[in-house]
């Protein structure tokens, strides 16, 4: 494939950006967590609040910066013709860096107590989870969106001509600027300040960048296997409204214990727990998607970030989201490490993913070197996705250990109990979280030197035969994968609810819990990586698909 | 199938059903939301909520300010490192926070806390003017102060003022005023030390022996009494034995110094200015440190005792 608008040339400097800001990120995360060993570490220098402050900024920003160049890439080809006002997009690159550096600086003010009040707001940092950036910050960024909103609805055709992927972007784009604008003003009662403050973290996440997500994957589905534009767009359009159908009430699961009244929690339990859904339905149209062609790969990291961004969309966002939905596993989870595990399979997994695998797409096309060398883009994503599997893996225990000794017992002396119960997965947390990134660092040089490296001319000769573990994967067996998947999240679940009873709860003793977290976790994010493992190779023993089948390859894309 | 995908007759029907539907759960998000914020339910607010002069609605800023939400979690929101702060005042009470928050660096000793009783905002607020039915009142306090006080904390020391310290105290007092329908969830495994028990397998010797209980036996020795003194009053939480700043001045080399003050004056650190320093910290407030911070000790300390401190103090040299 080449360039067919000169437009989308802009996208690759976003792209860039991007890793470099994924790779700051990732650095700042491995100091929480070796603070989390020794919270004294770079005390008065680099305080924890703000180097988590920096670490939650930069996460938001590059997965920002993935998604516009997502977005840039598509843009044109959907409208069939070269972006309008590229000048502003220009403009806007420059200004994400201005508030990306501005924003880095304010945050050190938190050391001093420093937050610029001013009419009222603060306007230099504001202290508040997720949204650190002051007001100042806060202004910009939305009119970083209101450009980015502009130049896609400028550019896209009318909106009679829309089909679904236009549609989910542009709803996604647009409600990207609404969404932000609940997290531009202060608010005086606390209960009411989470409330809005929820409006922004899970609207964004839950009803505006899953919307994105989701008619980003399609889209690239189509470019990656030629798959039909209409049948994608039906699984877009139902995904968009099952996201937002479960999502809408399903903020409520962040209602349950902010000072807002006991009915949220049945709203949130009932409609949280269908949320998975639309993440069930993605999960199964990649399976479909990828194999409405069986031609080899012809971008294997591309692929490998689009099927990691999918899976750990189910697994982290929709599994592990559904195991501490409800109000009775909620009461545990809530204010925990199990939290900081969902979390971070969530975003780096769905979101983060998807800006690589877009970004791997993407450059060797703008860059015109189709033959460059996959081997260290597969190497990072084996990297990154073990590294994050194994954080989730450390906080998700190390969290069920912090519930029994911190919410059970009652213990509230990190430094005397709760970390001395917790600390055989605070050691592992930097330990795996060196793997990711490594991979991040693999990763960010293998793509800021995309195309001095060609491949080998022998690279796609596999003459291993796609038998056993590389055999053509079957909807049966997807199937049964994503059962297990389910299966493992029951028993988490139960796990959660075990707390409960009397027997844990007054008797004290954490076995049940205990155990059945030390089975649904490992469970869980085993059966994750061995699914990756067994869908890329049998994508990779596609390479020698032509001699078995020739015919396929010239077969509809849809029958 | 009539209804497969991508059928445009189907389509249409299916998407107003849908769009119906999400109108439908948008006006039931709204009713709910507009219930939850009626003054009907009695929630409490930070308008109505002060401790002394202080306002909660200025100690919700401060709170921000300093991104505690960074490191701890309130109603359960934010970072994991530290502890849950809605239900802190209710535990440990005001007069523990007064004297943990300027030095969060140390665990308060109870004479710490005894010296923030001398407040009459605490004593407004508590009701009590004695340590002990002060520890009765808030046993999260005497449970702190028994483990843990005089060690040091993994908190680091924040530059709070002496009214940031009186409006945060009356945040949190508001946040432990609120209704979060049960959450954090009651202890119900029993006493402390079965917990510990349960816990650790063992209860830790080292942890069981408080130091503040510990009498220290009159030192015939005024400087050894002094160290002692200084380290049951929790003054190292603040004060450093070498020169260097932690919270107040350090007092390494500090006896017979010249010390510039805050009105621009300069003193001698003689005998005389570290027992006023003691005794009235407010009379002379030394060159770029916030007045108002350490409490007085007039009528904690008896007259030898001021000494034998002094006495310490000579012994410090700078380093």
């Amino acid at each position: 494939m080449q360039t067919e608008y000169q437009t989308q040339r802009l996208s690759l400097r976003f792209f860039m950006l991007m890793l470099v800001l994924f790779v700051v990120q990732v650095i700042y995360g491995m100091i929480l967590a070796a603070q989390q060993v020794d919270p004294t570490l770079l005390q008065g220098w680099l305080n924890f609040n703000v180097a988590r402050a920096e670490h939650l900024n930069l996460g938001i920003m590059w997965i920002v910066c993935g998604f516009i160049g997502a977005i840039l890439f598509v843009a044109p080809l959907l409208a069939k013709r070269e972006l309008v006002a590229p000048w502003l997009i220009k403009f806007l690159f420059y200004a994400v860096i201005g508030i990306v550096i501005w924003n880095f600086f304010t945050q050190f003010l938190a050391e001093r107590g420093i937050a610029g009040w001013w009419l009222g707001q603060p306007w230099l940092q504001q202290g508040l989870e997720y949204l650190e950036a002051g007001r100042i910050a806060g202004l910009l960024i939305l009119v970083g969106f209101l450009i980015l909103a502009f130049v896609v609805l400028r550019t896209f055709p009318r909106v009679r001509e829309w089909n679904e992927v236009h549609w989910g972007l542009g709803l996604g784009v647009g409600a990207l600027a609404v969404v932000w604008v609940f997290g531009l003003f202060y608010v005086v009662r606390l209960d009411l300040q989470e409330y809005f403050r929820w409006f922004v973290v899970h609207y964004w996440v839950e009803g505006v960048w899953e919307v994105i997500h989701i008619s980003l994957i399609g889209y690239f589905l189509v470019l990656m296997f030629k798959a039909d534009v209409k049948s994608v767009g039906f699984a877009v359009f139902w995904g968009i409204a099952l996201v937002w159908l479960s999502g809408l009430i399903g903020n409520a699961h962040h209602y349950f214990w902010i000072g807002t009244p006991e009915f949220w929690q049945f709203w949130g339990s009932l409609f949280s727990a269908l949320e998975p859904l639309p993440l069930v339905f993605c999960f199964w149209h990649i399976y479909l998607d990828a194999h409405t062609n069986k031609r080899p790969l012809e971008n294997a990291p591309a692929f490998y970030f689009l099927l990691g961004s999918t899976v750990l969309e189910l697994v982290g966002a929709g599994i592990l989201g559904f195991v501490m939905t409800f109000a009775l596993t909620n009461v545990w989870s809530h204010g925990t490490w199990v939290t900081a595990g969902h979390a971070h399979l969530a975003l780096f997994g769905t979101f983060g993913m998807l800006g690589i695998a877009a970004a791997y797409y993407a450059t060797p096309i703008l860059r015109k070197v189709p033959q460059f060398d996959q081997r260290l883009g597969k190497l990072g994503f084996w990297l990154v996705f073990i590294g994050v599997l194994g954080m989730a893996f450390a906080f998700a225990i190390g969290g069920t250990v912090q519930v029994f000794v911190y919410r059970i017992l009652g213990l509230d002396w990190f430094g005397g109990d709760v970390n001395r119960a917790m600390g055989t997965y605070k050691v592992m947390l930097p330990l795996f979280g060196l793997v990711l990134t490594t991979g991040a660092g693999v990763l960010a040089y293998d793509l800021l030197t995309l195309g001095r490296r060609v491949r080998p001319q022998n690279a796609d000769v596999d003459a291993r035969p796609a038998t056993g573990w590389r055999r053509p994967l079957t909807g049966f067996e997807a199937g049964i994968w994503l059962l297990l998947m389910w299966l493992f999240g029951t028993v988490i679940t139960l796990g959660l609810l075990s707390f409960n009873l009397p027997h844990v709860r007054v008797a004290g003793d954490p076995t049940l819990p205990y155990v059945l977290a030390g089975v649904g976790y490992p469970g869980l994010l085993l059966v994750t990586l061995l699914f990756v493992w067994r869908f890329l190779a049998s994508m990779e023993a596609r390479a020698s698909a032509p001699v078995m089948s020739p015919l396929l390859r010239v077969l509809p894309a849809q029958s | 199938m009539s209804c497969g995908s991508g059928d445009s007759s189907c389509e249409k029907p299916r998407r107003r059903a849908a769009l119906f539907l999400l109108g439908l759960m948008a006006l039931i998000f709204i009713a709910l939301s507009v219930f939850s914020f009626l003054p009907s339910r009695g929630q409490a607010t930070p308008d109505t909520v002060s401790f002394g002069p202080y306002q909660a609605n200025d100690g919700k800023r401060v709170f921000q300010a300093y991104n505690c939400m960074g490191c701890h979690t309130m109603v359960g929101n934010g970072a994991y490192l530290g502890p849950d702060l809605t239900e802190v005042y209710r535990q440990a009470g005001p007069a523990w926070l007064a004297a943990f928050l300027p030095s969060a660096g140390g665990w308060p000793t109870e004479a710490a806390v005894r010296a923030q009783l001398l407040d009459p905002n605490q004593h407004a607020d508590t009701g009590t003017d004695t340590i002990d039915a002060y520890l009765q009142k808030y046993p999260g306090a005497a449970n702190r102060i028994q483990r843990r006080g005089g060690g040091t904390t993994l908190m680091p020391n924040l530059p709070l003022s002496k009214d940031e310290i009186g409006q945060l105290i009356a945040y949190l007092k508001y946040t432990s005023a609120m209704n979060t329908e049960g959450w954090p969830p009651k202890i119900e495994a029993g006493t402390l030390d079965r917990r510990l028990q349960l816990a650790h397998g063992t209860v830790a010797v080292a942890q069981v022996a408080p130091a503040a209980a510990a009498t220290p036996a009159p030192a015939s020795d005024p400087a050894a009494l002094g160290a002692q003194l200084v380290k049951d009053y929790g003054c190292v939480a603040c004060h450093a034995s070498d020169d260097k700043r932690l919270v107040g001045p350090g007092w390494g080399g500090l006896y017979e110094s010249s010390v510039s003050l805050a009105d621009g004056g300069k003193v001698t650190a003689d005998d005389a200015y570290l027992a006023e320093s003691i005794r009235q910290p407010e009379a002379k407030i030394v060159a770029g440190y916030p007045p108002g911070v350490m409490p007085a000790y007039d009528t904690l300390l008896k007259t030898d005792e001021v000494n034998a401190i002094v006495a310490y103090l000579h012994t410090l040299e700078k380093q």
